[in-house]
C-alpha cells in the first residue's frame, strides 16, 4: 500500500504547503506593525512603551501567575484522569467526561462559570480565572498524559511489585519517569493555552486583566493599535519559544535515551 | 488503608473538578434561563419567557445564520482536513508525519484572535490580497466583500477551528487495521472502492468527532463575528455576550442553553453510534 502514484505525492506535498501558508501568514502582519516606521533607534518604541504602562506590567504578572498556576494543576489533574481511565470501571464514561470542555464554546463555559460563581458568592479573582481555564486545559493534558502512558508498558509494574514495591513506589520509581515526556509536555501546552486564552477568561476576569483580556477589551473600545500589536507580537514570540524549548528538551531526551 | 483511601481520593479528583465546575455550572446555567427578570436582578423561577423572547424576536435569523456559517464552515474545514489527515496516516513516513502535525499544532495554540485581527489588515481594502488581485489585473480595484462580509467570518472561523480538526481524522484514519485494506486489494477491488467502502466507514468516529469540534466551536463563536463580521454581524456567540453586557441574562442563559443542548445532542449521538475505543485505540491501553 506504500508510495502510490508517486506523481501525486509532490501535488499533496504542495496542497499541505498551501494550507499550512494559510495558517501561519496571520503571524506575520501583527510582527510588522508593533515596529515603529522609519527604523532606526526608535523602531521598539512601543515595545518600551509596554513597560511603561502600569496597567499592563500587572496584566503581565497576573498572565505568569495564572498561567503557573493552571500548568500545574492541569497536568497533576491530567495525571490523575488518565490513571482514572486506565483503572477505573468505565473508562469511556470518564474520558468523555475529561473531553467534554474541548466541545463546550467558549462564551458558553465562561458564562455558566460566571453565574456559577455568582451564585456561590465568589467574587471574580485570580482562583476563578485558573478554574476556568484549568477547565479548559484539562482535555489536552490528559490525552498528552495518555499518549505517554501508552507507550509504556505495565510489565516494568509488574517487576517492581514483584521486588517488594509498593503501587507508590512503583509509580514514583518506575513508571514517573518513564512517562515524565508526556507529563512536561502537558505543563508546556496547559502554560500555553492559559497564555493564549482570552474569551473564557473575558467573562469571569473581574476587575483583572491578563494580556489577553486587555488586548480584547482595548480592541473593542478603541481598536488595535501598535502597542496592541506589540503586546500580539510578544504572546506569539513566547508561544513559539515554549513550543521550541519543548521540542528541543523532547530530543535532547531521546538522544540520552540512545546513548544508554 | 489510609494509602488506598488517598489513592481513590487522587482518581476521582478529576471526575469531582469537571463535576463541580463544569457540570454543576452548566446545570444551573439551563435552570436560570427559565429564570425571570426582576429589575437588573435575576429571580429563580420557572416561565419560558427567555424562550419565547429568543424565538419570537429578529434574533431567530440569528440562530439561523449561525446554523448557516457553522454547517458551511465546518463542510469546508472537512473537505480541506480529511485529504491531509488520509495522506499523513496512510502515504506519509512517519518523521514527516509527526512534523506536519506539529505544524498544525502551533497555529492552533496561538490566539485565534490574534490571527484573526491580521486577517482584518490581509482581506482589508489596502490589504495585500486586495492589492495582489488589483495588481494582476483579476479585479479593477479593490474588492469590498473580502471583509466584513459572510467571506471573511468563513475565513475566520475555518483558519480558527480546521487546524484541530485535523488530529482526531488523523488518528482515526491511522488506526485503521491496514490488514482490511491488504484484503480489499486482494480481493481485487480497486483503490476507489476500497476508500469508499471500508476506509471512509471505519474514519467516521473521527470525521465526527471532527465536525462535533468544528461546529460547535462556530456555532458559539464570539470573537469572530465581531472581529470578522463588521457592525451587526450577529452569530449565536457574539449575540450571548452583548445579552451578557446589558444584563438579560435570563436570554443569555437560553441562547447559551440551545448551543450546549446541541453540542450534547451531537456528542451522545458521538458516543451512541461509535466505539471511541476503537477511535482512540492508538493512545489508550483499555482493559480487557
Amino acid at each position: 500500500m506504500a508510495g502510490g502514484r508517486p506523481a501525486l505525492t509532490p501535488l499533496v506535498w504542495g496542497y499541505i504547503a498551501l494550507v499550512l501558508a494559510f495558517l501561519y501568514v496571520p503571524l506575520i502582519p501583527p510582527i510588522l506593525f508593533s515596529f515603529e516606521t522609519g527604523g532606526g533607534a526608535g523602531a521598539l518604541r512601543w515595545y518600551a512603551q509596554i513597560w511603561r504602562n502600569p496597567i499592563l506590567t500587572s496584566s503581565m504578572l497576573t498572565t505568569l501567575k495564572i498561567g503557573i498556576a493552571v500548568a500545574l494543576a492541569a497536568t497533576v489533574l491530567g495525571l490523575a484522569s488518565a490513571m482514572a481511565i486506565r483503572e477505573l470501571r468505565a473508562p469511556r464514561l470518564v474520558l468523555l467526561l475529561m473531553l467534554l470542555p474541548v466541545f463546550i464554546p467558549g462564551v458558553s463555559m465562561g458564562l455558566a462559570t460566571a453565574f456559577f460563581f455568582r451564585q456561590l458568592g465568589l467574587a471574580p479573582s485570580l482562583l476563578t480565572i485558573a478554574i476556568v481555564q484549568v477547565l479548559w486545559a484539562l482535555p489536552f493534558a490528559t490525552l498528552i498524559v495518555l499518549t505517554a502512558m501508552s507507550s509504556f508498558d505495565p510489565v516494568y509494574l509488574e517487576a517492581a511489585y514483584l521486588s517488594g514495591a509498593n503501587r507508590r513506589r512503583a509509580f514514583l520509581d518506575v513508571e514517573l519517569p518513564l512517562i515524565w515526556p508526556g507529563i512536561s509536555g502537558a505543563a508546556t501546552f496547559s502554560l500555553i493555552l492559559s497564555f493564549n486564552e482570552t474569551v473564557r477568561t473575558a467573562i469571569v476576569q473581574g476587575p483583572y486583566n491578563t494580556v489577553q483580556t486587555y488586548i480584547w477589551s482595548t480592541y473593542k473600545q478603541i481598536g488595535l493599535s501598535p502597542t496592541l500589536y506589540a503586546l500580539m507580537s510578544l504572546l506569539i514570540l513566547l508561544t513559539l519559544t515554549l513550543v521550541a524549548a519543548s521540542l528541543l528538551a523532547g530530543a535532547r531526551r531521546a538522544a540520552s535515551l540512545r546513548a544508554e | 488503608m489510609r494509602g488506598a483511601a488517598l489513592r481513590w481520593a487522587f482518581l476521582a479528583l478529576p471526575i469531582a473538578v469537571v463535576a463541580v465546575f463544569l457540570l454543576a455550572p452548566l446545570g444551573l446555567m439551563v435552570w436560570m434561563s427559565f429564570w425571570e427578570r426582576a429589575g437588573l436582578l435575576v429571580r429563580p423561577a420557572f416561565t419560558l419567557a427567555a424562550y419565547y423572547d429568543f424565538f419570537q424576536g429578529a434574533r431567530l435569523s440569528v440562530l439561523e445564520r449561525s446554523l448557516w456559517v457553522s454547517l458551511e464552515a465546518t463542510a469546508i474545514s472537512l473537505l480541506i482536513a480529511y485529504p491531509i489527515a488520509y495522506f499523513l496516516a496512510f502515504k506519509a513516513r512517519p518523521s514527516a508525519t509527526r512534523a506536519v502535525l506539529l505544524l498544525f499544532t502551533v497555529p492552533f495554540l496561538i490566539n485565534y484572535i490574534i490571527r484573526t485581527f491580521a486577517w482584518t489588515y490581509l482581506l482589508g481594502r489596502t490589504g495585500p490580497v486586495n492589492g495582489a488581485l488589483t495588481a494582476l489585473g483579476i479585479t479593477q480595484g479593490p474588492v469590498d466583500w473580502l471583509l466584513y462580509s459572510d467571506v471573511s467570518v468563513l475565513v475566520g472561523l475555518i483558519t480558527s477551528y480546521m487546524p484541530f480538526m485535523i488530529f482526531p481524522l488523523w488518528m482515526s484514519l491511522a488506526g485503521i487495521d491496514r490488514r482490511l485494506l491488504q484484503a480489499s486489494w486482494i480481493l481485487g477491488a480497486p483503490p476507489a472502492a476500497t476508500f469508499w467502502k471500508i476506509t471512509l466507514p471505519l474514519s467516521l468516529p473521527g470525521v465526527f468527532a471532527a465536525v462535533v469540534f468544528g461546529f460547535v466551536g462556530c456555532f458559539g463563536e464570539s470573537a469572530v463575528p465581531i472581529i470578522m463580521g463588521g457592525v451587526g454581524y450577529q452569530l449565536m456567540g457574539n449575540t450571548i455576550t452583548s445579552t451578557l453586557d446589558v444584563l438579560n441574562f435570563p436570554l443569555a442563559a437560553a441562547m447559551s442553553s440551545i448551543v450546549v443542548a446541541a453540542m450534547l445532542a451531537l456528542l451522545g449521538l458521538w458516543y451512541l453510534a461509535f466505539d471511541i475505543r476503537a477511535f482512540l485505540g492508538k493512545i489508550v491501553r483499555w482493559r480487557a
